[in-house]
């Protein structure tokens, strides 16, 4: 076997040209194949970080009902004794409860349907970087109990700036239409429509205040230092946490951005896919043309005994050996085009007007980092090198079909 | 003991709507240690009948017995293990294996057939050795003379140790002295190891080494002097 590899590989050498284009071709598409899912991965992993760092978290305990109802009865009750015992299983994480309140938020100009959040202002400080995103005023305060955070383009329709009073009107438990006046303490800036235009953010005991539902919180999530450990927590968060609620990884939590993910990951590969097919069809020319060169010499390893898949195996082992090596060069190749993604990242500000972007209605850094997926770098791989040893297999399958005397009269 | 057994051999080509017989019931039988030449015309059918009893060619009817098996009864893959086992081949345009050198040419039949690293070697380098190309071992053959070529390829044809070696017009690309110590080389062969040949050629040199010519003319066989 190792002979029949021997020849398999000087026998590229033979055109030499030939075989490092097609190398090249190859190598290429995989450099550019690598730089475009290092890209992927990396606005993957932003959306995912953004995500999970103001939308959910690595673990995220509820209401079972909530995900799909929102109700705003819908709590986990008895959340400082619940928070404890967090603390006590999970000493790293940061503990992060959170509650959701639609209303209306009122100035004395105008009005404008949003949804107000209620957060420990210590803990979503270290989660989230929303305190970076204040263009005016400052972070709430847990014990101040009448700050609020709005969006910059929310200020701007109620005509609002720091230290003016807004009313809050909304309905809490019970159906009963609640008010609460709050003064803005600060002004962020996103980026996201959604998030600067309809989102307010307040300290967590006006909003159980509203919604009748003390030591309460709709979400309380855990933030982890080492997010590949999420499974794991989960476990640790479950065993001290009452049955009745649910306890999820970030993946169930946010099941929608996990999909859509995952589909456009999908997408990707097929458009992946395609490209390896006009490559595989380059390199099937250049196989069989290589072949066809060499008819009388196959001939006469059938003559002198050996065997026609033995024959043919050196075909395979030909593309085998050069959609390895171009391979092994792609992947290099693509791991070194794609550093500076890694390390600097690529900067869509001068396109985008501003240093965040919404993806999927998740507010983004303009800059996106590109992420090494390692898996699908090595799937990729895999994947080109079958690519080549499968545009291998017709002129293989050729040779098993030559008669040795016939082969052995061609020119 | 006949090495082989040839039987009422016939082979028709269709050229167009013309059906031409290359071998028209062709009996033959060959003795272990002869070196036999079969002479005759172009056309007349020797490198056919050459390629029947190598296997590299199916006959129209007849048959071809090669040291007790014959060859019509046997599939593709078996007929290979037989031309692997048993025969040799020396072509007429030496057909190496550009890419190895003269020691792997020869190597190859001994790879196929399994031999151990050792012995492998040990029986390549004596060959080399037997054919006059001691110290060409790693010379590929673009690096090689027509000649030396040629005793490369009877190098690969005799390492294997077949009960018969078949050569298509083996000293034709040779020049008159080239040729003439190739034909030296394969008589010693004969002599000393009792390797079986049949040649199919034109060169009178051949013939007058030869230990029997069968000549043959129109696809049948019209003479058959041993000497």
């Amino acid at each position: 076997m190792m002979r029949l590899l021997m020849l398999a590989a000087r026998n590229l050498t033979r055109n030499l040209r030939r075989s490092l284009l097609t190398g090249a071709a190859i190598a290429f598409g995989l450099t550019a194949m690598i730089m475009m899912i290092t890209l992927q991965e990396g606005s993957y992993a932003e959306m995912l970080r953004s995500g999970i760092s103001m939308l959910a978290g690595h673990v995220v305990i509820e209401h079972p009902d909530y995900a799909e109802e929102a109700e705003p009865e819908l709590v986990v009750t008895d959340i400082t004794a619940l928070g404890e015992r967090l603390h006590e299983v999970l000493p790293d994480a940061v503990v992060a409860p959170r509650m959701q309140i639609g209303g209306l938020l009122t100035s004395p100009t105008n009005s404008v349907g949003v949804g107000l959040q209620g957060v420990n202002a210590a803990a979503e400080k270290q989660v989230t970087d929303f305190d970076d995103k204040l263009v005016q005023g400052e972070w709430l305060d847990d014990a101040d109990d009448r700050g609020i955070l709005i969006g910059a383009a929310l200020a701007d329709r109620l005509d609002v700036g720091i230290g003016d009073k807004v009313v809050f009107m909304g309905q809490g438990k019970g159906s009963e239409v609640e008010s609460q006046l709050f003064r803005v303490r600060g002004i962020f800036k996103t980026g996201g429509a959604e998030l600067d235009g309809f989102v307010g953010m307040t300290t967590l005991a006006p909003t159980q205040a509203l919604n009748h539902t003390p030591d309460s919180a709709h979400q309380v999530t855990l933030h982890l230092k080492n997010p590949k450990l999420a499974a794991e927590a989960r476990d640790r968060a479950r065993s001290v946490t009452p049955p009745e609620w649910k306890v999820m990884t970030w993946d169930e939590a946010m099941p929608d951005i996990v999909a859509l993910i995952r589909l456009d990951r999908f997408s990707g590969d097929v458009m992946m896919a395609v490209i390896g097919v006009i490559v595989a069809m380059g390199v099937l020319n250049t196989v069989l043309m290589s072949v066809m060169e060499r008819i009388r010499e196959f001939g006469v390893l059938l003559g002198i005994g050996m065997r026609p898949g033995r024959v043919a195996s050196i075909v395979l082992l030909e593309g085998l050996v050069l959609g390895f090596v171009a391979t092994v060069v792609g992947i290099g190749c693509g791991i070194v085009a794609a550093y500076p993604l890694v390390t600097y990242g690529l900067d869509y500000t001068a396109f985008m007007g501003s240093e965040t972007m919404e993806m999927e209605g998740i507010v983004v850094s303009s800059v996106i980092k590109g992420a090494y997926g390692w898996n699908r770098i090595a799937g990729y791989g895999v994947a080109a090198i079958g690519f080549t040893v499968l545009s291998a297999i017709y002129p293989a399958y050729y040779i098993t079909r030559l008669e040795p005397v016939e082969a052995m009269r061609s020119v | 003991m006949s090495i082989v057994s040839v039987r009422n051999l016939q082979r028709t080509y269709q050229q167009g709507t013309i059906t031409v017989k290359a071998l028209n019931g062709v009996d033959l039988d060959i003795d272990s240690g002869e070196f036999t030449v079969l002479m005759g015309p172009s056309g007349s059918g020797k490198t056919t009948l050459l390629n029947c009893i190598g296997g590299l060619d199916t006959p129209s009817s007849g048959s071809v017995v090669i040291d007790g098996t014959e060859l019509g009864k046997l599939t593709k893959g078996e007929l290979s293990d037989l031309r692997l086992h048993k025969l040799g081949f020396v072509f007429q345009s030496y057909n190496l294996i550009p890419v190895l050198s003269a020691y792997e040419n020869a190597e190859f039949v001994l790879l196929l057939q399994g031999v151990p690293p050792k012995e492998r070697r040990e029986r390549v380098m004596q060959t080399l050795k037997d054919v006059g190309l001691e110290g060409m071992e790693h010379r590929r053959p673009g690096e090689l003379s027509g000649g030396q070529q040629q005793r490369v390829a009877v190098a690969r044809a005799i390492a294997g140790r077949p009960a018969l070696v078949l050569a298509d017009e083996p000293t034709a690309n040779l020049d008159s002295k080239t040729g003439h110590a190739l034909i030296e080389l394969m008589k010693h062969l004969n002599d000393v190891h009792g390797i079986t040949f049949v040649f199919a050629t034109h060169d009178p040199k051949v013939m007058d080494a030869a230990k029997r010519v069968v000549q043959l003319v129109d696809g049948k066989i019209e003479s058959d002097d041993r000497r």
